[in-house]
């Protein structure tokens, strides 16, 4: 096939072309092979200081569950008196409800359509159940071992943070498994406290940090990024602070984790794009970027 | 009994084909190659890559050389069937894991294949498709036996998401060795070289074909109002989305308009729902699943024919339409731009508003008439593909392949080691030694020396012909000694 004879190619400009004859041969490779490759159009530049700050989702989720776990240590060491923990807790999430709609100027309220009527019918019928269903809650893993609670607990806690939605579009996020995970692990640390009023009140605290102060904190990043740093901050120093008086060895991992996942990560990222090599052509699958649900509305 | 399966299997191909006598032109050929076919796609299974092997053998066969096709058994149809002119199938009792395609171990095979090869003396192995993974076991264990192997790439494939990441390494794996590698169109041609790392010299663009006599214009079966005509199967990567937006916005501007869709598939139900949705039950006609031969009838009764695949290699539908007289209006993806030149084709990009334009342009200009006659269309059209001349290129790279030294073992380990990638390569060139050994077992268990030779159906010695002209039952008679 090299053989054939290419008399005229001087003369003739190959065309990529399939229902012409060419005097070329079958494996003939062109000037313009590949030159309708495109490498990395679709990648993105990232700016260290933006990524820093898109990693202090990560950053709060981790301080949560540290908070949370510190909490029910002095909880379990009867440190920490429940009514006084009941009593911040509601506070906080009075101040947190009225931010919540001073933020934006209730335009989310608007949006959604939720009355203040429904919030409080909900809170009040979620705060009754757990009550009186706290001492089943306390009594309910009794006959398992207090070591398979502490490691389900753990199990439960990192699957919270695997599953959580910190904002990226992967099949692997699921923000409902990740809330139910986390309200499990609250479920059975609850039940190792002294008094089913402890298991109320732990249980309580578990929703307000991995249900209500989420949703808070995705609220402040959107709307007012400057105090979601501050608020970001505090959250992680009081969160080292509290690990410090349990033990110095786990705080200064935890914030070693820190650091390193908000300053030596984002670095990575952005040294690691110099090895992207994403291959584009004429045979990619087409997309179709239209909305054609309209046509079917 | 076998060429009655084989002449109902074959049902369009045998119809123009038998019309050449085999053996009619090799007396005058000096060189040919005993060629065996492998691809887990094959009749009665339907689709683009059986009717390519089986076109192309066909029309190897009319140029002398002895062709085989071996393929997996699909349900009750196993063992060995003569098809038209005395092609030979072998049917190979092995397990179908998904979408047609067998289950690999990459040794399971080999007792058989090896069989094949060396009773039917078998000096070119030539697999198809990258999705079948008999063609590359078949692949492999050839290279082990010190065959020639040419692969012929059927389908495109992206570089971004997981699954292609691993099927496109497993090609590499594949093609590091393979002798010669045939594409059908450029744009496949550069998907497959980048996919697999490989030299672009061995790799060949030699495209699809249509039988131009299937597809002729019947200018009086077409509809008084304007016809757009769309025959895919109804899947996600022939685009059945955009058109599910396409004919509500066409239907509500031109009153006079309809629309013929054939095919099945999943996305049925989103035209289903539209046509429901928008009251279109008289215009637009859902026809099902068509067999390969009511594609022509379908397809000369519209004026326009539309595609909106998202993806394609060659895309013989719109060469099939094209040569019906149809006026062709595709998206611009793939190897599509290369297919028909541009005054037979409207190009669009795939969004809904590109294609409604280019179908608005197509009607506008049939309303005056500035379209060419559908004969005009047909005659142009039929000199552009032919298996002949798909025969007569393959044939070359046969002819290039045949004379080329294959890779001893020492060096195919070391191509597979530099060539894969550390970890693949050392994992391959450890499955390469396996099969190596495997086959030293095999030869001394069965020496080739006592493997009986097959007769020659087709080929130099053909025994076809004689067979033939005396009486049917002779040639049931070699059927019947040959599975035994």
């Amino acid at each position: 096939m090299c053989a054939q004879p290419v008399t005229n190619t001087k003369e003739v400009k190959w065309q990529k072309v399939l229902y012409e004859r060419q005097p070329f041969p079958d494996n003939y490779v062109d000037r313009r092979f590949l030159e309708e490759l495109r490498k990395n159009i679709h990648a993105r530049k990232y700016q260290y200081w933006a990524v820093v700050f898109e990693s202090s989702v990560v950053i709060q989720q981790l301080c949560s569950v540290c908070v949370f776990v510190v909490i029910w240590w002095y909880m379990d060491e009867g440190l920490l008196a429940p009514h006084w923990l009941f009593g911040t807790g509601l506070a906080s999430s009075l101040i947190g409800y009225v931010l919540f709609d001073l933020i934006d100027g209730g335009e989310g309220r608007k949006k959604s359509g939720q009355t203040r009527w429904a919030d409080l019918k909900s809170a009040l019928v979620f705060i009754t159940f757990t009550y009186g269903f706290s001492p089943v809650l306390k009594t309910l893993t009794e006959s398992v071992s207090t070591d398979t609670i502490y490691a389900m607990s753990v199990f439960m806690l990192l699957g919270h943070l695997i599953f959580f939605d910190y904002g990226a579009n992967a099949a692997i996020v699921s923000s409902t498994l990740s809330l139910n995970m986390a309200i499990f692990a609250s479920v059975c640390l609850a039940s190792r406290l002294p008094r089913s009023l402890h298991a109320f009140i732990m249980v309580t605290f578990a929703i307000q940090i991995f249900a209500l102060w989420p949703m808070l904190q995705k609220k402040l990043k959107a709307c007012t990024p400057r105090s979601y740093v501050g608020v970001t901050l505090l959250f992680a120093f009081s969160a080292l602070g509290g690990l410090l008086s349990i033990s110095a060895v786990g705080a200064i991992l935890f914030a070693l984790l820190l650091m390193s996942i908000s300053c030596l990560c984002p670095f990575y990222l952005i040294r690691l794009q110099l090895f992207k090599e994403n291959i584009h052509g004429p045979w990619d699958e087409a997309e179709i970027k239209e909305d054609l649900s309209r046509f079917l509305s | 009994m076998a060429r009655r399966g084989g002449a109902g299997d074959g049902h369009r191909a045998s119809a123009t084909l038998s019309r050449v006598s085999p053996g009619s032109l090799y007396t005058c050929r000096t060189h040919t190659h005993n060629i065996c076919m492998v691809s887990d796609f094959f009749y009665p299974n339907m689709g683009g890559v059986e009717s390519h092997i089986y076109q192309l053998s066909q029309c190897l066969i009319e140029r002398g050389h002895k062709v085989i096709i071996v393929t997996h058994a699909y349900g009750n149809r196993k063992g060995i069937r003569y098809l038209t002119n005395g092609l030979k199938v072998y049917y190979l009792p092995l397990k179908v894991m998904y979408n047609q395609s067998t289950a690999t171990t990459l040794f399971h095979s080999l007792p058989l294949l090896r069989y094949i090869f060396v009773r039917e003396r078998v000096t070119i192995i030539h697999s198809h498709s990258s999705f079948s993974a008999m063609a590359h076991d078949a692949l492999f264990h050839a290279k082990t036996m010190g065959l020639q192997t040419v692969f012929t790439d059927h389908s495109l494939f992206g570089f971004a998401d997981v699954s292609s990441v691993l099927t496109n390494k497993l090609l590499t794996v594949s093609l590091c060795d393979t002798n010669h590698i045939i594409c059908v169109s450029y744009t496949s041609k550069e998907n497959t070289v980048l996919r697999a790392a490989l030299n672009p010299e061995i790799v060949s663009v030699i495209p699809n074909a249509v039988d131009p006599t299937d597809f002729t214009p019947d200018p009086f079966r077409r509809h008084d109002s304007i016809t757009i005509v769309v025959v895919s199967r109804l899947v996600y990567r022939k685009g059945i989305d955009l058109l599910s937006g396409i004919i509500p916005e066409l239907c509500q501007k031109y009153p006079d308009l309809n629309f013929i869709i054939g095919g099945e598939g999943p996305k049925r139900i989103v035209l289903e729902e539209v046509r429901e949705r928008y009251q279109l039950h008289d215009r637009v006609r859902l026809l099902g699943a068509l067999e390969h031969k009511d594609v022509r009838n379908v397809l000369v009764q519209g004026h326009i024919f539309l595609n909106t695949s998202l993806t394609e290699a060659f895309c013989m539908a719109i060469v099939e339409a094209a040569s019906c007289g149809l006026q062709v209006v595709s998206t611009r993806v793939g190897g599509i731009p290369e297919v028909l030149p541009e005054n037979l084709i409207i190009l669009c990009e795939p969004s809904v508003k590109s294609l409604c334009e280019g179908l608005e342009r197509a009607i506008f200009q049939l309303k005056s008439g500035t379209l060419p006659a559908p004969e005009n269309i047909h005659n142009i059209v039929k000199t552009f593909y032919t298996w002949r001349n798909v025969a007569e290129r393959t044939e070359k790279v046969y002819d290039r392949v045949s004379v080329e030294a294959v890779l001893p073992m020492d060096k195919r380990l070391d191509r597979l080691i530099s060539h894969c990638g550390p970890v693949t390569g050392y994992i391959f060139a450890l499955l390469a030694v396996f099969n190596f050994l495997f086959l030293i077992f095999l030869r001394w268990m069965t020496p080739d020396s006592i493997i009986d030779v097959a007769v020659d159906a087709t080929g130099p010695r053909s025994a076809w012909t004689n067979n033939c002209s005396h009486s049917k039952r002779g040639s049931e008679n070699n059927e019947i000694s040959e599975t035994r």
